[in-house]
């Protein structure tokens, strides 16, 4: 499995992340062994795989939020744009900033529409006018295909809009900051299937902009928004590739099992 | 084989006794919300009851002629020589004045001697007279209307507590004087009005229970309270911030996190013998000042302060903080901006619930001495903070151990003082609980 990778490197130079043999413990809990994967430009990446696989586990390695979890430690690299994120110099904090995570359950702030798209801008000083920051929350709510929808109550709390809107807000809230990363763990899980419909679409769009990095459950959701997949398994990246390839033409009989629904 | 189908019209023996356990549940429920609620009002009615006729009390109206050559003996009329003059030579002054206006509106004494028409009158009103003319000079020579305080007795004869046949075996009263005062009741000398006193004065010698006042005991409280509210809301919610959402969860903060459930639950006395030994003999501070009761409230108000204010962080879904680490925010970016704001009205409700357990803390200010006996109101801030005071509970407990019923009357109104202070309290965090969470 190391020489595919090897040969489909040399096909890409457009690496935004790059994970080799990554590990993530938990206390005692290898959770995650040798994971390799590139995240490319302009690209959706979709992790899929059983429960408990370690594909959120290693979506969260991307943008340093298991720095949060007690007890859990992670070895190996992870270079965004040929930088090591786990470098001791790096600040998490400055990371995140340029790695945006959405998150399974909808959870904007409880403030207006307004404030939870402003807020990130506002902490790292993106913008030097009100009119500025207006500017920015508008574009952010149009990239989130929000806009025509709020634009007339940007005042009131972002908690009363809609499942599927409190989705997209928390996208517009994440490419506010501009980040070159977008990380989505499981964003349509708590959503009916008009709102997953529209933020598949969305998905779509940011791809012209952002490398997005999807986690799910739904293999179909994987097939219909990705260029990339990747398969984890019992904490092994098991295979990586071209979505057309896995769902196709898979290498591994895991990945054959899983994807014609008899494990998992 | 199939069990015999039952109507559903019918109620099975198995649902009978169900619905007879849920009956029997909610009556017991029932009993002991009006078994609680009786209580309560008893409570409150013996309280309002014994206590409101404190804020009322009988006073004499005597016209008073204040003359120099009795009030001004050097003649100099400058505050020096008025000084001179003491409180027990105008008490004379308005005993006499009571006697010629008794006579003038010629109601019978009854044959009493002049020494017992005087006592109607309390001490107090000589020393009230002394200082009202000494803030005002220019009386001296007038004729002034003095309104003076009845003594405890006679007050008691009028709000019910003293009768004509207690007084028989009262040796401080005697039934002439009753019906002396009845007579001047008639005539319009005597009143019972609104009691600011009770409000503003001091606190009185065993003697003179109508002019004992609560003034120094609410102003120690305030101070009290605005040492506590100053000192423990910062610290505890510090600490619990840092707890929560900063500090590494291992054996050490374990072993703080028990030590401060176990401090929460230390009797509150210990907490007095702390302060007497660390501010009063360690630190050299004063005995009985607001600044040590404060203090020593604020230890006991710590823990009980970090304990709800850290359930209320905790209860803050952590998503919350997800989203704002999630968009660069730094760990005290998403606490301040998004956690801290959410958990404000728990964290306020307990911090009101602390101060009102503070507000109403006797035993650890014994043992600092604010138990002890002042007449002196305390100075203004911040020098207002080393003056020797006492407190509202300390007062009620000073007061119930007076033998004069009179102070028993007085206790209970201070507790409805303190019982009034509390209710505010209560309805600020109330509303501030109200403003915070419209916010969202």
């Amino acid at each position: 499995m190391k020489d595919h990778l090897e040969r489909r490197m040399t096909t890409t130079d457009l690496n935004r992340m790059t994970a080799r043999n990554v590990q993530v413990y938990y206390g005692q809990n290898h959770a995650l062994k040798d994971v390799d994967v590139d995240i490319l430009d302009k690209t959706v990446t979709a992790f899929i795989g059983p429960s408990g696989c370690g594909k959120s586990t290693f979506l969260r390695c991307l943008n340093r939020m298991n720095d949060t979890i007690q007890g859990a430690s992670v070895e190996g690299q992870i270079l965004l744009e040929g930088e090591d994120i786990y470098d001791r110099r790096v600040d998490p904090v400055q990371l995140r900033a340029k790695v945006g995570m959405v998150f399974q359950k909808p959870n904007p702030f409880p403030k207006s529409v307004y404030d939870n798209v402003a807020y990130g801008p506002r902490i790292h000083g993106l913008a030097r006018s009100k009119a500025e920051l207006d500017q920015i929350v508008e574009s952010s709510l149009r990239r989130a295909a929000l806009w025509n929808e709020v634009k007339d109550r940007l005042t009131a709390p972002g908690t009363g809009l809609s499942g599927g809107q409190q989705q997209r807000l928390c996208i517009a809230r994440a490419v506010a900051t501009n980040p070159e990363v977008l990380l989505m763990d499981e964003p349509c899980s708590a959503l009916d299937p008009i709102a997953t419909a529209q933020v598949e679409e969305l998905i779509d769009e940011l791809r012209a902009n952002f490398s997005v990095v999807i986690v799910t459950h739904s293999m179909q959701q994987a097939a219909r928004v990705s260029q990339k997949t990747a398969f984890f398994h019992l904490g092994h990246l098991v295979e990586y590739g071209d979505t057309t390839q896995i769902f196709t033409k898979p290498r591994d009989p895991r990945t054959e099992a899983y994807i014609t629904g008899r494990i998992g | 084989m199939t069990a015999p189908t039952r109507s559903l019209l019918v109620a099975d023996a198995r649902t009978k006794a169900r619905n007879r356990a849920e009956a029997r549940f909610r009556a017991y429920g029932l009993a002991a919300i009006l078994l609680s609620v009786t209580l309560l009002g008893i409570l409150l009615v013996s309280i309002l009851s014994n206590g409101l006729s404190a804020f009322r009390q009988t006073e004499i109206a005597i016209p008073v002629t204040l003359d120099a050559a009795l009030v001004d003996k050097g003649g100099k009329g400058d505050p020096a020589s008025l000084r001179a003059t003491s409180a027990t030579a105008y008490g004379k002054l308005i005993a006499k004045a009571l006697k010629d206006e008794l006579a003038r509106r010629s109601i019978p004494t009854g044959g009493l001697s002049d020494k017992d028409i005087a006592a109607l009158i309390s001490e107090q009103a000589g020393a009230d007279l002394r200082n009202r003319v000494l803030g005002d000079p220019r009386l001296v020579g007038q004729t002034v209307t003095v309104d003076g305080l009845a003594t405890g007795r006679i007050d008691g004869y009028f709000k019910g507590r003293v009768t004509l046949e207690s007084a028989e075996k009262d040796s401080k009263i005697k039934p002439e004087q009753l019906h002396l005062a009845d007579a001047m009741r008639d005539a319009g000398m005597m009143a019972l009005r609104f009691n600011s006193g009770f409000l503003t004065n001091p606190d009185a010698s065993e003697k003179r229970p109508e002019a004992a006042g609560l003034g120094v005991a609410i102003v120690g409280s305030l101070y009290m309270m605005i040492v506590v509210l100053g000192l423990s809301l910062p610290i505890g919610v510090a600490a619990a911030v840092y707890l929560e959402e900063f500090a590494p969860k291992n054996r050490f903060t374990d072993l703080i996190e028990v030590n401060i459930a176990n401090l929460a639950a230390v009797p509150s006395i210990v907490f007095g013998i702390l302060g007497l030994a660390a501010f009063i003999n360690f630190a050299g501070l004063p005995r009985s000042a607001p600044l040590v009761g404060g203090l020593v409230l604020t230890l006991m108000t710590l823990p009980r302060i970090i304990i709800p204010a850290r359930a209320a962080l905790k209860a803050v879904p952590p998503s919350i903080r997800d989203a704002a680490l999630g968009i660069g925010a730094s760990r005290m970016q998403s606490v301040f901006h998004h956690v801290l704001p959410l958990a404000a009205p728990g964290i306020l409700t307990g911090m009101i619930i602390g101060l009102a357990q503070a507000l109403g803390e006797t035993a650890p200010l014994l043992l600092i001495g604010m138990v002890a006996f002042v007449r002196d109101m305390p100075g203004l801030p911040p020098g207002g903070f080393l003056d020797p005071a006492t407190a509202l509970p300390v007062q009620v407990y000073n007061w119930t151990q007076r033998a004069d019923p009179a102070f028993t009357e007085r206790a209970s109104g201070a507790i409805i003082v303190l019982l009034a202070f509390l209710l505010i309290m209560n309805a600020a965090a109330i509303l501030l609980r109200r403003r915070f969470e419209r916010r969202w």
